[in-house]
C-alpha cells in the first residue's frame, strides 16, 4: 500500500524543526546536541495554557509544524497520538499526593494524567472534533503510531501522526530509560500532494530484516534515547532525496517495512 | 460504500456482575447490582464494582514479572468462556502472526507503582528500585503485551488509551488491521482495575458518587468505579463463521474540542460519534432497537448524552445504563458494553438501569428502568472519555 508524507514536525535536542532536522540528516548542517528549544503552542486560552503539560506542549508544537507544511485545516484532520510512557512527571506528582496525609490529588493533574490528555489539548487548541486515537507500544510506539496512521490514510482519512516522549522524573529514571525528549509529527495521506512530498510503500510482516541504524554516533545515540526518535532512519531517508528502504522493528516478531521515495513538486502520480 | 461488516466471533466478560457470560446474564437479568462497599488503604469509603478472586489467578512462570492485578484480571477473562481455547484453534487455522491484539486501558497496572511509592525503599531513596517491573506492569502497553504473550500471538499489538472510550476505540484499530489485510483476526479487549489514582482523582473532580451511582436518575451525584476485563475476537469474513456472536456494523468517533473533563453541554461530540457510527453502518436512527448508554451517573455527562440522543432523533428508542450494576469500568467500558449487548441480542433482553429508581424528569430519552424481554437486532453503544474522546459502535445480530 502507498501513502504520502505531506508535512513534518520535529522537536528534540539539537533539532529545532522538521526542516532543520532534514538539513542535519542530509548532512547540510552538523548535528550539535543542544538542549531542545522551548515548545511553542498556539491556540490555547490562558487557563488551558497554564494547565497544558510538557508532553502536550511538545506534541502541539510538532503537530502544528507538520500541519502548516501540509497546508491542511486542523478541524478536518484525524489524529493519531502515540507515546511510550505518557507523562511520567504527572504520574510522579499524583503518586506522591497519594502517600501524603491528607490525600489530595490535584483535579488538573488527574485529568492531565490520562494518556489521551495530549489529544484533548490538541482538539481544544485546534478546534478539531475530527476522529482521534491515542496509543502506545512502549519502545516501538513510533512504528505503532505510523502503522495506525498509514492504515487510516490508506482507508481514506488523511491524518496527522504525533509521537512523543519526554524525560522521566528522577524517581522513575531507574526504571524508564528515556534520556532525551523527542517529538515528531507526520502528515500522512493517500492522495499525492501537489507540492514536494515523500511516497511510502508500506507493509507489515514478520521480522526478517535488520533494524536500520544511523552512521553518525551522535544521531544514533539520539535514536536510541527515546521511542519517538526511532523515526530518525525514516527522516534520514526523507532527507536524502533518493529511494531507500527503512525497517522499523515492531515488537520482537514483527516489522514495518517502508520503501521511501522522495518526490518533487507538481509531477503527476505514477 | 463503507468497509464490510466484521464478525465479533467470540466474547467474554469478567466484572462485578460475575465471571463469564452466564453469570453476567444471570446477574443482569435479576436486576442486582454488583457494587459493594470498599475502603482504600488511605481510608476513602465508596461503592465499587470489584472482581473477587483476582489475587488467586495463576499465570505461567515465564510471565511472572507481568503479575499485577490488571494483568491477572486479563488472565481471568482469557480463561473464561473458553476464550483462550478458541484463540488457540484460530492460531492453528490462520497463524499466530495473522492475529493482532488491541487492548484498551486507562490506567493499566498503575496500582503497582502506587504501592511502590508507599514502600520504604522509595521513602528512603526517593527513587524506584531498578528491579521494579515498570514495563511489565504499570506501563500502559503492559496489558496488550501480557495478552499477546499469554495467548502466543505474534501479530501487531497495540494499547489504545483514550480514557473511558479506550476499548471502544480498540475495535476501530482492530477493524483497520483487518480491512488493511494485515490481520485475519484480532483479539480486542478492555482491561481496567481498581487503583487509588482514579478513585481519588474522580473524587477531586467532585465526580465520585457519595452513595452509589444512579445513571440518568433524579438524585444522581456521580460515578461508582468498577473493574473489568472483556475480550472479543473480531474476525475477517470466512474466519470463525461457526462461532456465536454478532456483527460490528459501524464505528463513529469524534472529539469534543471543548473541555478536558466536562462534556460539550449540548452533547455535540457525542451526537457526531453516534451519527458517524450509524452512517458507517448504513443505518438510520429508527433502525436501533436499543442504545447502551455511556450513562456514568454524573449530572453533566448524562444530561449531555440525553441531548445527543434527542438530537439524533432517538427519543423513542429504549436506552439504559448498566453502570449501576458494573460500576464505571473506565477503559474497559466499551468491552463491557459489547458483551452486554451481545447478551441482549442472544437472550432477547434489554437490561435495566440498575440502581436508578426515579429517572431525572429533565431527561427525555426512553430510559429503561426495569430489564425486560425484547428482541434486539441492532444496537448502539456509547463511550465518552476525558479529553472529549467519544466513540460509538453499531452492533447487529448475525443474520
Amino acid at each position: 500500500m502507498s501513502c504520502f508524507i505531506a508535512g513534518l514536525g520535529v522537536l528534540a535536542p539539537g533539532l529545532n524543526s522538521g526542516s532543520h532536522a532534514l538539513r542535519v540528516l542530509r548532512g547540510d548542517e552538523p548535528y550539535v546536541r543542544l538542549d531542545a528549544r522551548i515548545p511553542m503552542v498556539a491556540g490555547l486560552a490562558a487557563n488551558e495554557m497554564r494547565r497544558c503539560p510538557t508532553t502536550a506542549r511538545y506534541a502541539l508544537d510538532v503537530g502544528q509544524q507538520a500541519l502548516a507544511e501540509a497546508g491542511w485545516e486542523a478541524p478536518r484532520v484525524a489524529t493519531v497520538f502515540s507515546s511510550g510512557s505518557g507523562d511520567l512527571e504527572i504520574l510522579d506528582k499524583n503518586c506522591r499526593a497519594l502517600i501524603q496525609e491528607p490525600i489530595a490529588v490535584s483535579p488538573i493533574l488527574f485529568h492531565n494524567s490520562v494518556h489521551n490528555a495530549v489529544a484533548g489539548y490538541w482538539g481544544i487548541a485546534m478546534g478539531s472534533r475530527a476522529p482521534s486515537t491515542s496509543l502506545s507500544v512502549y519502545e516501538d510506539s513510533f512504528a505503532a503510531g505510523l502503522l495506525e496512521a498509514l492504515m487510516m490514510a490508506s482507508l481514506g482519512s488523511p491524518c496527522l501522526l504525533v509521537v512523543y516522549d519526554t524525560l522521566p522524573p528522577a524517581a522513575l529514571a531507574p526504571v524508564r530509560k528515556v534520556t532525551a525528549p523527542f517529538a515528531v509529527a507526520l502528515a500522512v495521506c493517500q492522495e499525492r500532494p501537489a507540492k514536494a512530498c515523500t511516497r511510502i510503500d508500506w507493509a507489515w510482516g514478520p521480522r526478517d530484516s535488520e533494524e536500520l541504524v544511523l552512521d553518525r554516533p551522535a544521531l544514533e545515540a539520539l535514536r536510541t534515547s527515546n521511542p519517538a526518535a526511532r523515526s530518525l532512519p525514516l527522516l534520514q531517508a526523507m532527507a536524502r532525496r533518493q529511494a531507500a528502504r527503512v525497517v522499523l522493528p515492531y515488537l520482537a516478531e514483527g516489522q514495518l517495512l517502508l520503501d521511501v521515495c522522495p518526490l518533487p513538486a507538481g509531477a503527476a502520480t505514477d | 460504500m463503507g468497509p464490510p461488516r466484521l464478525k465479533i466471533a467470540h466474547y467474554t466478560l469478567v466484572s462485578a456482575l460475575g465471571r463469564g457470560l452466564n453469570e453476567t446474564f444471570a446477574t443482569l437479568y435479576s436486576g442486582r447490582s454488583g457494587l459493594q462497599a470498599y475502603t482504600t488503604v488511605g481510608g476513602l469509603v465508596c461503592d465499587v464494582g470489584r472482581v473477587s478472586g483476582v489475587e488467586d489467578v495463576g499465570i505461567p512462570q515465564s510471565l511472572s514479572r507481568y503479575g499485577c492485578r490488571n494483568n491477572l484480571l486479563a488472565a481471568l477473562a482469557l480463561e473464561t468462556d473458553g476464550f483462550a481455547g478458541t484463540v488457540s484453534e484460530l492460531v492453528q487455522k490462520v497463524g499466530a502472526h495473522r492475529i493482532g491484539v488491541v487492548v484498551g486501558t486507562s490506567t493499566s497496572g498503575i496500582a503497582v507503582t502506587e504501592a511502590a511509592y508507599r514502600d520504604p525503599f522509595f521513602g528512603n531513596s526517593g527513587v524506584l528500585p531498578v528491579s521494579f517491573p515498570y514495563r511489565e506492569t504499570h506501563n500502559v502497553f503492559s496489558c496488550a503485551d501480557f495478552t499477546r504473550r499469554y495467548l502466543g500471538l505474534t501479530g501487531p499489538a497495540f494499547v489504545i488509551s483514550t480514557a473511558c472510550s479506550s476499548s471502544a476505540k480498540a475495535f476501530a484499530t482492530a477493524a483497520r488491521l483487518i480491512h488493511s489485510g494485515i490481520c485475519r483476526a484480532v483479539v480486542v479487549g478492555g482491561v481496567d482495575s481498581l487503583c487509588d489514582t482514579t478513585l481519588y482523582g474522580f473524587q477531586s473532580l467532585g465526580l465520585l458518587s457519595r452513595t452509589r451511582t444512579q445513571p440518568f436518575g433524579a438524585g444522581r451525584d456521580g460515578i461508582s468505579i468498577g473493574e473489568a476485563a472483556g475480550f472479543a475476537i473480531l474476525a475477517a469474513p470466512g474466519v470463525l463463521e461457526e462461532a456465536y456472536g454478532m456483527m460490528l456494523a459501524g464505528i463513529g468517533d469524534s472529539a469534543d474540542a471543548y473541555h478536558m473533563t466536562a462534556p460539550h453541554p449540548q452533547g455535540l461530540g457525542a451526537w457526531e460519534a453516534m451519527s458517524a457510527a450509524l452512517a458507517a453502518a448504513h443505518r438510520a436512527p429508527r433502525d436501533l432497537d436499543y442504545i447502551h448508554l455511556h450513562g456514568t451517573g454524573t449530572i453533566h455527562n448524562d444530561a449531555a448524552e440525553d441531548l445527543a440522543i434527542l438530537k439524533l432523533g432517538c427519543q423513542e428508542t429504549p436506552v439504559s445504563s448498566t453502570k449501576g450494576a458494573t460500576g464505571h469500568t473506565l477503559g474497559a467500558a466499551g468491552a463491557c458494553a459489547v458483551a452486554i449487548v451481545g447478551l441482549a441480542m442472544s437472550e432477547g433482553f434489554i437490561p435495566g438501569t440498575v440502581n436508578t429508581e426515579v429517572r431525572d424528569p429533565a431527561l427525555q430519552s426512553a430510559l429503561v428502568l426495569e430489564g425486560h424481554r425484547a428482541t434486539v437486532r441492532c444496537a448502539l453503544i456509547n463511550t465518552f472519555g476525558f479529553g472529549g474522546s467519544n466513540c460509538s459502535l453499531v452492533l447487529e445480530a448475525c443474520p
